[in-house]
C-alpha cells in the first residue's frame, strides 16, 4: 500500500486529484491511499506518508518541505504544472511510483 | 520573453518562500484558522437572529416570547464577539509548535498574558442615567472581540518568544529521576509562565502612566486603526489585488501570500461591520474579507469564472474546450487551478493581461456601486471563500449583492473574451496542423 500525500495552500485543489490518482491506480491494480492537506499542516501528517507531492502553486515552500520530509525520510517533489492543470492522475501516479522506488 | 519571465520567476520564488516561511506570518495565519470556523458559526446565528424577512421578528416574539433572539445571540456572543481569545490561543499554539516547545501550556500562558493586559473594567449605563459609569470586576467583551485582535496577535508572539528564551536558557525546574513525566511537565511550565506574567505585568504598568492608560487602547489607536483604515482604501486594495494576480501569473499562490498580510486587517474590518450590522447602524466599511472573497475573485484568483464559461461555450480548439470542461465544476466553488495551469495562464503573456486586469476592474466598479449605495456593503458575515457566486453575494449583501455578482460575471466574461479568442485560434491552428501532419503519414 503506497500512501501518497498531497499538499497545497488549503488542500482544496489538490483534493481534486485524489479520485483521479486512485482511479488510475485501481485500473493498474495498485493499492494506494491518497490524501490532501493544507501545507501548513505538513508536519502533522508527513509521518503517515510514503511520498509527498506539492501542488505547483506552492512550489516556493519546497525548501521548507524538504527539511520537514527529509527528517522523516519521505521523498518530496512538485507536480508538473501542466499535469496538475489537466488533473492527470496517471502521470501523478507515475511520478509518485518512481519517487517511492528510490 | 521567456528569458525575461524565467529570470523574473527566479527572483520571485525566493521572495514567496521567505514570506511563506516567516514564522510570525505563518503562525498568525494558522492561529486564525482556529478562530474562523467558530466565527463562521457565530455569524450564522447572528443571521438567524436578524433574518431580513418582514414580520420575522414579530412572529418569533409572539411564538417564543420577547427574549426569543437570546437563543441565537448567545452562540454569536461566545464566538465572534470574543474572537481574540481564540486567535491568541491559536497563534501561540502554532508558533510554539514551530519552536518545538509545549503548545498547550504556552498557549495557556499567552491567554493569561492577554488577560493581564486587559483592564477588568466594563462600561455600564444605569437606567435613567445619561453617562456610562465604569464598573470593575468584569472582563470587557469589547477588548476580547475585534478591537483586541492586534494586541492579541502581539501578545501571543511575545509570550512564545519569552517562553522559548527561558526554555533555551534552561531555566526550568528539573525533577530528580523517578518523578512521573506528567508531574515534571506541570512543573516545567511553571517558570516560563511566571516570567511571562511578570514581564507582561510590567508592560501593563508602564502603559498606565501613558495617556492611553492600557496597551489595548494604545495599540488600537496607534496600530490597528491606522492599518485597518489603510486597508479600507481603494489604492491599498488595488495593490493587494495586483500582487495576488501578479504572483499567480508565475504559478505562485498569490492569495496565500497576500492573505497572510491582509487577512487580519480584512477580518478586523469585517468584524467592525458586523458589530454595526448587529446594532442596526450604517456599515462603516466597504473593503472586508468578504469584499475580497466574493466580489474581487469570482471563480478564484483572476475572477476566471467568466473565462471558463467562454472556454466552454465559445471556444473551438480541443485543448481549450477540455480545460473548460475540467474547470467548470471547481470554478463554481472558486477553485481554478485547472485554468491557471491547464489553459495555461501561468507564464502566458496574452492571458496574464486579462488575468491581472479583471480583478482590478471589478474591484473599482464594486467599490463605486457600494459608495453610491446601489449595492449593499458586505455585512461582515464571514462565509467560506468557496461559497459559489450569487449565493455568496446573497449571504453577504442580500439581493443586491447576488445581482451585482451576475453583472460582474458578464463584465469579466467580456474582458477575457478577446484574449480567449487569440489563444483559442493559436491552439486551433496547432491542432489543425497536427491533423494534417498525421494524415500525411
Amino acid at each position: 500500500m503506497l500512501k501518497i500525500m498531497l499538499f497545497c495552500s488549503s488542500g482544496s485543489s489538490t483534493s481534486m486529484l485524489i479520485n483521479r490518482i486512485e482511479e488510475a491506480a485501481k485500473a493498474r491494480g495498485i493499492e494506494v491511499a491518497v490524501d490532501a492537506y493544507p501545507e501548513a499542516q505538513m508536519e502533522k501528517y508527513v509521518e503517515e506518508a510514503d511520498v509527498v507531492l506539492l501542488g505547483p502553486q506552492v512550489k516556493f515552500i519546497l525548501p521548507k518541505a524538504k527539511k520537514i520530509c527529509s527528517e522523516k525520510g519521505v521523498p518530496v517533489d512538485v507536480i508538473n504544472p501542466v499535469v496538475y492543470g489537466m488533473m492527470d492522475g496517471e502521470k501523478v501516479l507515475d511520478q509518485a511510483l518512481s519517487m517511492a522506488k528510490k | 520573453m521567456s528569458k525575461f519571465t524565467d529570470s523574473l520567476e527566479e527572483k520571485l520564488m525566493p521572495i514567496a518562500g521567505k514570506i511563506a516561511e516567516n514564522r510570525y506570518l505563518a503562525s498568525i495565519r494558522d492561529g486564525f484558522m482556529l478562530a474562523v470556523p467558530l466565527i463562521t458559526i457565530g455569524a450564522v446565528f447572528l443571521l438567524l437572529a436578524n433574518l431580513p424577512i418582514p414580520g420575522y421578528s414579530d412572529f418569533m416574539a409572539k411564538a417564543f416570547g420577547p427574549n426569543w433572539n437570546t437563543f441565537f445571540m448567545r452562540p454569536f456572543e461566545a464566538t465572534m464577539s470574543v474572537m481574540s481569545i481564540f486567535v491568541v490561543f491559536g497563534i501561540a499554539y502554532s508558533l510554539a509548535g514551530h519552536y518545538k516547545i509545549d503548545g498547550l501550556s504556552t498557549a495557556a500562558a499567552a491567554l493569561a498574558a492577554f488577560l493581564i493586559f486587559t483592564p477588568y473594567i466594563v462600561n455600564y449605563t444605569p437606567e435613567g442615567a445619561k453617562k456610562a459609569i465604569e464598573v470593575s470586576g468584569g472582563i470587557p467583551v469589547d477588548w476580547m472581540g475585534s478591537k483586541g485582535l492586534f494586541v492579541g496577535m502581539l501578545t501571543a508572539i511575545l509570550t512564545v518568544e519569552i517562553v522559548r528564551f527561558v526554555v533555551k536558557k534552561g531555566w526550568v525546574i528539573k525533577m530528580p529521576k523517578g518523578v512521573p513525566p506528567a508531574v515534571e511537565k506541570a512543573f516545567s511550565a511553571l517558570i516560563p509562565a511566571a516570567i511571562v506574567a511578570v514581564i507582561v505585568d510590567i508592560i501593563r504598568l508602564i502603559f498606565t502612566w501613558t495617556p492611553y492608560g492600557t496597551i489595548h487602547q494604545f495599540i488600537y489607536t496607534v496600530l490597528q486603526t491606522p492599518l485597518t483604515r489603510l486597508g479600507d482604501t481603494l489604492p491599498a486594495t488595488l495593490l493587494a489585488s495586483f500582487l495576488e494576480q501578479f504572483f499567480w501569473s508565475f504559478g505562485i499562490h498569490g492569495a496565500n501570500l497576500v492573505g497572510s498580510v491582509m487577512g487580519p486587517i480584512w477580518l478586523a474590518l469585517a468584524a467592525e461591520n458586523l458589530q454595526a450590522f448587529q446594532a442596526g447602524h450604517a456599515l462603516p466599511h466597504i473593503i472586508t474579507q468578504q469584499f475580497h472573497d466574493m466580489y474581487m475573485l469570482l471563480g478564484g484568483s483572476g475572477s476566471t469564472l467568466g473565462l471558463v464559461l467562454g472556454m466552454l461555450f465559445f471556444s473551438k480548439s480541443k485543448q481549450v474546450k477540455s480545460v473548460g470542461k475540467l474547470a467548470i465544476a471547481p470554478g463554481i466553488f472558486n477553485i481554478n487551478e485547472p485554468v491557471i495551469f491547464g489553459m495555461p495562464i501561468v507564464l502566458n503573456p496574452i492571458m496574464i493581461i486579462p488575468f491581472i486586469l479583471t480583478p482590478l476592474v471589478l474591484t473599482i466598479l464594486t467599490y463605486i456601486v457600494m459608495i453610491l449605495g446601489l449595492v449593499a456593503r458586505p455585512s461582515g458575515v464571514i462565509i467560506p471563500w468557496t461559497t459559489p457566486p450569487v449565493i455568496g453575494g446573497l449571504l453577504v449583501s442580500g439581493i443586491s449583492g447576488a445581482i451585482w455578482q451576475l453583472i460582474e460575471l458578464v463584465i469579466s466574461f467580456f474582458i477575457y473574451l478577446p484574449f480567449l479568442r487569440i489563444v483559442d485560434r493559436q491552439y486551433l491552428e496547432q491542432e489543425q496542423a497536427m491533423a494534417v501532419e498525421s494524415q500525411k503519414v
